[in-house]
């Protein structure tokens, strides 16, 4: 039982059911899948301080 | 021209009030735009990636599969050396796994409120309750009657002769010795486990109708079935498991704090390890909570301006170089 | 003898008055997107609990025998996911304004509370899911209880227990104090800028 990955039953387009891949520096150690959610939120973030929302004028001062 | 750095009180007073234009905004329809949104993003992600579901361990899988590591296990409950035996409150009343910080032993002082006798509740209990083996229950109760130090001449031959056993089928043939009534036992035992009675039994001891699930988990824990399975998924303290998913899945991320200090010496290498850990959380989510309150750590958003980025059409639109006035409201700068 | 429910009424549309509570106007400095993820929080918040509703009309067993309950625990995971990346990205922001100016100290705090709450409404919900994951992340997570002595009244082996701070006591505390923090974001107004400098003319003065 020990070493095998059962695969679960449900359809998708790209199968997760294997283990996963993990980067490594020192004693830290993360899976890929997280270092992509954690890239992908200081990209969010960063991209966020740049746009602007959905129907704000560039022009957002006082009149 | 002298300059001085504005202070938090006077930050604080300027920004109570805001007395400058405004525009026209519609929250009801941002807010069900945004929950549409993040529908949709959620039903894609399931759609291309579903989620994980392995299915669980059992009593019954773990003695067929592994059989020599889970007659190990009983063996250790049965003498009481089982990390679940010598766990501590609030099991019973051994100190194998209680933690304390200085002299705050909660754990201890909080007590037994969920009280599991190993040797009782996981091999005697059960054995007794196989119908129709008159020669088993003697067996268990020769074994009962035995003084202890027979009782751990036995238990200690059978587990050195297990380290040697084989395993074929779901059997096991452990090498012949002195075993007293721990060999029938254990083998009974075994039995029990592979038909699956043993998962039935140790959940329902009590009462027919339970969801409680400590007995059953603790002694599969006690053994390497669990153990193997989560090594292999990188769910161990050590491959910072405590934010990782089994499969390829992202994980709970937001721990990645918690799981930190756990690869930390001398927090890590530790036996109050755990309650170290909350501990330091404990006060490090008091000072996240205080942020507002905690000089230094307040001022940092004014020393790195990532709020000029945020501001900018603001600040262009009223000219960049503006002066507020310290202690006039924050209205529009002029 | 003034009334209760008139000072509780009277108190509540001077904290909040219709126009406060539900404005059609916003200050002309929100341009950046960074405000929009208070929003998508919400909304994740709003997917968790529709697809945790299902979850919970059929039972905690159902996703692990019908492909359309899995269905759904998926958008549940996936949305959980979600709230967690849109709240910290959302928190970051507020940081980098430092927001709590102005009185909004509270507005801060119950934020950072709802995150720490959050937490563990997610944990008891991964150890309620039966299967493997559920297995470890309890009889691992037993020890951290155990060590501060929480295990005596919070049994994280307890599939029933908990099942039911999963399901019903943490998401009333979750949404209550989201709640809270957006009154008091409505009875505050969002902050306004920080001045673009920070000194002004003048000598040090002992703040």
């Amino acid at each position: 039982m020990g070493g095998n990955v059962e695969e679960a039953l449900v359809a998708s387009l790209i199968n997760l059911n294997h283990p996963a891949h993990y980067v490594s520096w020192h004693f830290f150690q993360m899976s890929v899948p997280n270092m992509v959610v954690i890239v992908l939120m200081f990209v969010v973030f960063g991209a966020a301080l740049f746009l602007r929302a959905p129907g704000a004028r560039k022009r957002g001062g006082p009149k | 021209m002298r300059r001085r750095r504005l202070t938090n009180g006077e930050l604080n007073e300027a920004a109570k009030h805001y007395d400058g234009p405004y525009r026209s905004y519609d929250i009801v329809k941002e807010v069900s735009v945004a929950t549409g949104v993040v529908m949709l993003i959620a039903v894609i992600l399931t759609i291309l990636f579903s989620s994980p579901d392995l299915p669980p361990s059992t009593i019954s899988s773990w003695s067929r599969t592994m059989p020599i590591d889970f007659v190990t296990t009983a063996v250790s409950e049965l003498d009481g050396t089982s990390e679940t035996a010598t766990y501590g409150p609030p099991y019973n009343h051994q100190s194998g796994s209680v933690q304390q910080i200085w002299f705050i032993n909660l754990q201890k002082w909080l007590g037994v409120s969920h009280p599991i006798n190993a040797p009782y509740d996981f091999v005697i209990q059960p054995l007794r309750m196989i119908p129709g083996d008159p020669a088993l229950q003697r067996e268990v109760s020769a074994y009962k009657r035995a003084p202890a130090k027979a009782q751990n001449a036995w238990t200690t031959a059978y587990t050195n002769a297990l380290a040697k056993a084989k395993a074929s089928a779901g059997a096991l043939r452990v090498p012949p010795g002195n075993y007293g009534p721990v060999a029938p036992m254990m083998s009974a035992l075994l039995a029990l486990a592979q038909s699956g009675g043993l998962d039935g039994d140790l959940l329902t001891s009590s009462q027919f109708y339970q969801t409680d699930f400590t007995k059953p988990l603790m002694f599969i824990e006690d053994g390497n079935a669990l153990n193997d399975r989560a090594t292999y998924q990188h769910l161990q303290g050590e491959q910072w498991g405590m934010m990782n998913e089994t499969g390829s899945y992202p994980g709970q991320v937001w721990l990645w704090l918690y799981t930190f200090w756990y690869q930390v010496s001398p927090i890590s290498t530790s036996s109050n390890v755990d309650a170290l850990v909350m501990a330091i959380m404990g006060v490090l989510s008091a000072c996240f909570i205080l942020i507002p309150f905690l000089p230094g750590i307040r001022s940092i958003p004014r020393r790195i301006p990532v709020y000029k980025l945020i501001w900018r059409d603001w600040y262009a639109a009223a000219g960049a170089a503006v002066e507020p006035p310290p202690s006039s409201p924050g209205s529009a700068p002029t | 003898m003034s009334s209760w429910t008139a000072k509780l009424r009277e108190a509540g549309v001077r904290a909040l008055p219709p126009e406060k509570l539900l404005p059609d106007s916003q200050p002309a400095y929100m341009t950046s997107a960074i405000y929009l993820f208070g929003a998508l929080t919400i909304g994740a918040l709003v997917t968790i609990i529709a697809s945790g509703s299902i979850l919970a009309l059929k039972g905690p067993t159902w996703w692990h025998v019908q492909s359309i309950g899995h269905f759904f625990n998926s958008i549940h995971l996936w949305s959980v996911e979600l709230f967690f990346f849109f709240m910290v990205v959302h928190l970051w922001g507020k940081f980098w304004m430092a927001a709590w100016r102005g009185g909004r100290a509270r507005v801060w705090m119950t934020g950072a509370v709802t995150f720490l709450v959050a937490v563990p409404c997610a944990f008891t919900g991964y150890i309620s899911q039966q299967n493997f994951d559920s297995q470890w992340i309890a009889t691992q997570g037993k020890d951290g209880m155990n060590s501060l002595g929480v295990g005596a009244f919070f049994n994280v082996l307890n599939f029933g227990q908990m099942y039911s701070y999963h399901i019903l006591l943490l998401p009333i505390a979750v949404v209550a104090l989201v709640s809270l923090h957006i009154l008091l974001v409505r009875n505050h107004g969002i902050v306004p800028p920080l001045p673009f400098s920070d000194s002004v003319p003048g000598a040090e003065s002992k703040p």
